[in-house]
């Protein structure tokens, strides 16, 4: 039983980073029929080909097309197997809550993380583009994240990075997030600069940064 | 001292021909400086420049004098393109440029074809055109650079990006019949800057860089479009320039099959290296925004001072200008530039 689970997750992962859809489809359908566990299909088949696409993008091997593709029949199999996931004994997940500052509305590279972080496990609230830092503050807040994820292409716009440092800062809950950072123009000393916890290059190494800053955190329960 | 117009230095550089020194220029469209310190002095503001040619001319007119970047660059946004194609725009604030809302297309199998001189007399195309006019009528020394959406971003501008990016692979048949009907308008839109007194067209196409496209994607459209558009404005008798952002390493051998005249690049492109590689190329570049909003003008005329050691041909920004950039900063640029 175990081979053959082996060999069906091994070829869910290839499917991904296949980019293949179609074939993501069967072998989640494939893995119901056998009656193996879903969450396991998902981490070690599905999730496991979007890393190993998110590594091939590191490479340069893999570019933004491939990759959305490979997220594309990730998600295929996810949505037909997640009605089977059995739900005792999972854990809570760390909540991040993504967007793109006000003013910018390039959201490709926030588009990855999100896929990325909820490929490792993450539960990501996505506030979409042209946020203004408030909203962001609001609702790590109302959903008790743990993280808050920022991301700018545009110089004009960074700003509103820290923005959202300093309103946590003003409302005496500063230590209660971490505040990671990226884009463009962003930088390491930029991110020193406004005091954030964390800046990361690309949304690969961004699932790194999230791992590193939660792995001491208790998921915050409820509000 | 020098006798030569603005105008034809830059001709010059274009046609590589000698000159005295490197032009500085800011092209516009997405690359332009109208920063909110000059508009906050002459009264002449966005977002109501974006709709008005007499205002236009005006800012382009205030932007020239107050940075001493030696040309005018119309329009002040990456909009228009996407409008008269349908989609819906925000058309922002002093500080802000005009961002797309809503792409008008969810996928690249159902776009909407219109007829092309329906477009040419929609939107803000005339306010455009009638601007070049004037300024290069009013102005005959000072070059008129009229900008374009590359053909990438504006087809990314009105069909959902993420969706485009993936049907660039996954419906190859109607992206390229997407690309193929906004080349076709972006050279008839060229046309008509030029007809009515664009010096030269400048092309800027962002989401066509390497880092996005990959060099497989880059080179089955970008640079097929590209130089589509390229040649119908060429066949105009008019230069043109292309800015693309961003690291371009990985479609580095394919940047001298970009028929154009001058390449400008991003802050993180080697352009010293990007010369010696390819030496028929004409560069242009690349000093870093974050320098221009953040530095100081000592840093700002040192990095210059390199540009200008390292042989590039047109010294300009590396990409789009923060709107709070210092008008000391950017003085700090055109003026070692015009010292040389």
């Amino acid at each position: 039983m175990s081979n053959n689970k082996a060999v069906l997750f091994g070829k869910l992962s290839e499917a991904v980073v296949n980019m293949d859809e179609q074939e993501t489809v069967i072998l989640s359908n494939e893995v119901i029929r056998e009656e193996l566990d879903a969450y396991d299909a998902i981490d070690q088949g599905l999730s496991h080909g979007m890393e190993r696409a998110g590594k091939l993008y590191e490479e340069e091997e893999y570019f933004i097309p491939e990759l959305l593709m490979c997220s594309d029949a990730m998600y295929s199999g996810i949505n037909i197997l997640k009605p089977h996931i059995k739900r005792e004994g999972l854990g809570e997940k760390h909540k991040v809550v993504i967007g793109v500052v006000e003013g910018d509305t390039h959201d490709i590279g926030k588009n990855l993380v999100k896929i990325m972080l909820e490929t490792a496990g993450f539960d990501i609230i996505d506030l979409g583009r042209d946020i203004p830092p408030q909203d962001f503050v609001n609702k790590a807040k109302e959903t008790g994240a743990s993280i808050i994820a920022l991301s700018t292409l545009m110089t004009t716009t960074m700003e509103g990075m820290a923005e959202v440092i300093h309103i946590l800062k003003r409302e005496n809950i500063r230590d209660r997030f971490k505040v990671i950072i990226g884009g463009g123009p962003i930088s390491q000393s930029f991110a020193d600069k406004i005091e954030a916890d964390g800046y990361s290059v690309n949304a690969a190494d961004a699932v790194r940064l999230a791992r590193r800053l939660t792995v001491s955190v208790p998921v915050a329960v409820g509000v | 001292m020098s006798i030569i117009s603005p105008k034809e230095r830059l001709l010059r550089v274009l046609n590589k021909e000698s000159i005295d020194r490197p032009p500085v220029i800011c092209p516009g469209g997405m690359m332009n400086a109208a920063v909110v310190e000059i508009m906050n002095t002459t009264g002449h503001t966005l977002p109501e420049a974006h709709h008005n040619d007499r205002l236009m001319s005006e800012l382009s007119k205030d932007v020239q004098e107050h940075t001493g970047f030696e040309n005018f660059g119309i329009p002040f946004c990456m909009t228009v393109e996407a409008e008269v194609l349908g989609s819906s725009i925000d058309f922002g604030t002093l500080a802000c440029e005009p961002k797309i809302k809503k792409e008008v297309f969810p996928s690249v199998s159902e776009v909407r074809v219109e007829n092309i001189s329906k477009l040419l007399h929609s939107g803000r195309i005339d306010t455009i055109v009638q601007t070049g006019y004037h300024l290069s009528e009013k102005f005959p020394d000072v070059p008129v650079i009229g900008n374009l959406t590359g053909p990438i971003s504006t087809a990314a501008s009105i069909v959902d990006p993420m969706t485009f990016l993936k049907e660039l692979r996954k419906d190859q048949s109607n992206a390229h019949k997407l690309l193929e009907y906004v080349s076709d308008f972006l050279v008839e839109y060229a046309k008509l800057l030029i007809d009515n007194g664009a010096t030269l067209i400048s092309i800027g196409d962002p989401t066509a860089t390497g880092e996005i496209l990959g060099p497989k994607m880059f080179e089955e459209y970008a640079v097929k479009y590209l130089n589509k558009i390229l040649d119908g404005i060429h066949a105009l008798k008019a230069p043109v320039i292309v800015h693309i952002c961003g690291n371009m390493n990985t479609v580095w051998n394919l940047m001298p099959g970009i028929r154009t005249d001058a390449l400008s690049t991003d802050a993180l492109v080697n352009l010293k290296l990007l010369k010696e590689s390819f030496p028929s190329l004409i560069t242009m570049g690349n000093l870093s925004t974050y320098l221009l909003e953040f530095g100081t003008p000592e840093k700002v005329a040192l990095q210059t001072e390199k540009l200008l050691a390292d042989g590039i041909d047109i010294i300009s920004p590396a990409c789009g200008l923060s709107t709070s950039s210092s008008l000391k900063n950017i003085q700090a640029l055109t003026g070692t530039v015009k010292e040389q």
